[in-house]
């Protein structure tokens, strides 16, 4: 009770010396106390930002054009991106808006999920006449989607839903089972990714409703659950935001990207891979970051050795998302179990870095990990896009198929004649 | 070259845009909106955002009764050359009129201040790009809009999250905001 009464009074005093000062608000640098839990019981609007510098005033995250780009306009990107050689890229399908994680059906369907608008999608057809059906619309932010024993799976924020047969139910999906839903409804980075381990168990990240702070203790994890039964486990601990992963087909073990902190600076802190290798790993958020950069604000005493450091550190703010472990034939041979992983690109930068795939090397333990760039020229200028990759997946040829939310298209890039 | 050549090819053209916008004038227009149509005022908005409602529309993602059908008739290029036209018009001027509730008006420019809101809608609640332009709007739908938000109606927009903007906010509270933003020149 004291604590409610003394935040009123202290909201009541800034609204007292905003109104006293006009504008001072809109022109004073930004300051976000996120420390508090009111902060993210309702979240607000621009929950995102946090304790600016003079020199980030108006950094935002960008929204990407509403259609999506024309087709000229994509077919003249792809003829710029640079790919090792031997390697090919191509538009696979169109007009595909927001799109986000994808999934294989069991008949050669690609699924895919979408983040601006409530869509799932299913792509069908011949190669060069990928057709995209909408199959579920209305949903809240379906970004994470999984296909199992002819099921689609799709995590829409505070729910996984299962459509049974769906790939022969395309033009009439079936009402959804709830498969789980102990899940907070936070759309503040609630988005979700999906990844089935060799157990049929789903692998689903959990982050924090803002940018950085102490977080709810339902969040800032990686749960492993069971759509059968609905029941879960806590699998790693001190996880941001994170929106890509995969099994290691190696080891089985379960590997993913993660989203560092916002406002810090244009080189730091570095988001990251990291690979769970026991049950329960804290991965350092809130209180460090990069694996050897404690919070200014939040590490409360905490040291970095007492958490688990990255496997490699990515870079800061290249916002790693999707990511895939080769296991097609296509590609030579020295790729095989390599992981691609698709970079969306900065906001929160003066100059945008990021907006590629990526290959990494690494041994099943995380050592000796090294990366290159596999594919890139999606910047444009300082703080601009021509496509944004979001998800990549291998298909059933070896291709490796690349899903980008700015464009709204699927490419594809293949190896060899 | 190539770019700019391909830039120019899938380029909007306003002038189409008008044409087609034409019969969304009799609720979109100056005057006043049909009997039980709460329509916005378009001309002004940021073009990313015109652009974002029509996809959001057509997409079902943002239910309307009157948009969703007509949403549907539109290609991309349709969408890309209507928000090239609105956006190229001066916005609205709301006219100059005693304020019948100079409270209202207090209070709403305090909710603004205390809620953020220019942090999104900039100072003077211009927008940009993908947030639309609030001043001068019609207070009317900016009501609906704010309590469309609130009760969970209206989507779209992914992080800007809106709803939890205005959760805290009590019905009078909303009135006030619409009251005072819509008197903004």
């Amino acid at each position: 009770m004291q604590a409610k009464q003394t935040s009123l009074i202290g909201a009541a005093v800034l609204a007292a010396a905003l109104l006293a000062v006009p504008g001072v608000q809109a022109q004073g640098l930004k300051h976000y106390d996120s420390s508090k839990k009111s902060f993210w019981e309702h979240p607000p609007a621009d929950w995102f930002l946090g304790d600016e510098t003079e020199a980030q005033k108006g950094l935002a995250p960008k929204a990407p054009p509403a259609t999506g780009v024309p087709m000229e306009e994509i077919q003249a990107t792809l003829k710029t991106i640079k790919l090792p050689k031997g390697f090919h890229i191509s538009l696979w399908a169109s007009d595909v808006p927001s799109a986000r994680q994808m999934a294989w059906g069991d008949k050669g369907t690609l699924f895919v999920g979408a983040f601006g608008v409530g869509n799932v999608y299913a792509i069908t057809g011949p190669e060069g006449k990928k057709e995209v059906k909408v199959i579920l619309k209305g949903l809240k932010m379906p970004t994470g989607i999984a296909f199992r024993n002819g099921a689609l799976y799709v995590a829409d924020i505070d729910k996984i839903y299962k459509y049974d047969n769906a790939e022969a139910s395309l033009d009439n999906m079936p009402a959804p089972q709830v498969v789980y839903d102990d899940m907070p409804s936070y759309v503040a980075h609630g988005w979700k990714y999906l990844v089935f381990d060799k157990e049929g168990w789903l692998w689903v990240p959990f982050g924090p409703p803002f940018n950085i702070g102490i977080p709810p203790v339902a969040v800032s994890q990686i749960r492993r659950v069971n759509p059968e039964n609905g029941l879960a486990e806590i699998r790693a601990l001190g996880v941001r935001n994170s929106v890509g992963g995969d099994i290691d087909p190696r080891t089985g073990d379960y590997w993913f990207s993660e989203n560092a902190r916002d406002w810090l600076s244009d080189n730091t802190p570095s988001d990251k891979l990291n690979h769970i290798s026991r049950m329960g790993e804290h991965f350092g958020y809130p209180y460090c970051h990069q694996g050897n950069l404690p919070d200014p604000k939040f590490a409360m005493g905490h040291k970095c050795s007492e958490f688990t450091p990255p496997v490699l550190n990515l870079g800061a703010h290249v916002a790693p998302l999707g990511m895939k472990f080769y296991t097609g034939k296509m590609f030579p041979a020295e790729y095989k179990n390599n992981i691609f992983l698709a970079e969306h690109g900065s906001w929160n930068r003066h100059v945008y870095q990021g907006a590629r795939i990526m290959r990494i090397i690494v041994d099943p333990k995380g050592k000796h990990a090294k990366q290159e760039v596999f594919a890139s020229g999606w910047l444009k200028g300082k703080q601009d896009f021509h496509g944004r990759p979001a998800d990549v997946i291998v298909a059933p040829d070896g291709a490796l198929l690349v899903a980008d939310d700015w464009a709204n298209a699927i490419y594809r890039i293949s190896y060899g004649k | 070259m190539a770019i700019s050549a391909a830039a120019a090819a899938g380029a909007a053209d306003p002038a189409a845009g008008k044409v087609k916008f034409e019969p969304c004038l009799a609720c979109h227009g100056s005057g006043p909106a049909p009997q039980g149509e709460v329509a916005p005022l378009l001309a002004g908005q940021p073009d990313n955002f015109l652009q974002w409602q029509l996809v959001y529309f057509r997409t079902e993602t943002r239910k309307d009764a009157s948009m969703t059908p007509i949403s549907l008739l539109l290609s991309n290029a349709d969408i890309r050359n209507i928000g090239a036209y609105l956006s190229s018009l001066p916005p609205p001027t709301p006219p100059e009129s005693k304020d019948e509730r100079p409270d209202l008006t207090e209070a709403g420019e305090q909710l603004a201040k205390a809620n953020h809101c220019a942090s999104c809608h900039l100072d003077g609640f211009v927008g940009k790009d993908a947030i639309p332009r609030l001043a001068g709007q019609r207070e009317a739908y900016l009501l609906k809009a704010l309590r469309d938000f609130k009760s969970g109606a209206r989507r779209g927009g992914g992080v800007a999250a809106m709803p939890d903007a205005v959760y805290p906010l009590s019905d009078e509270g909303l009135q006030a905001l619409a009251h005072y933003l819509s008197r903004l020149r």
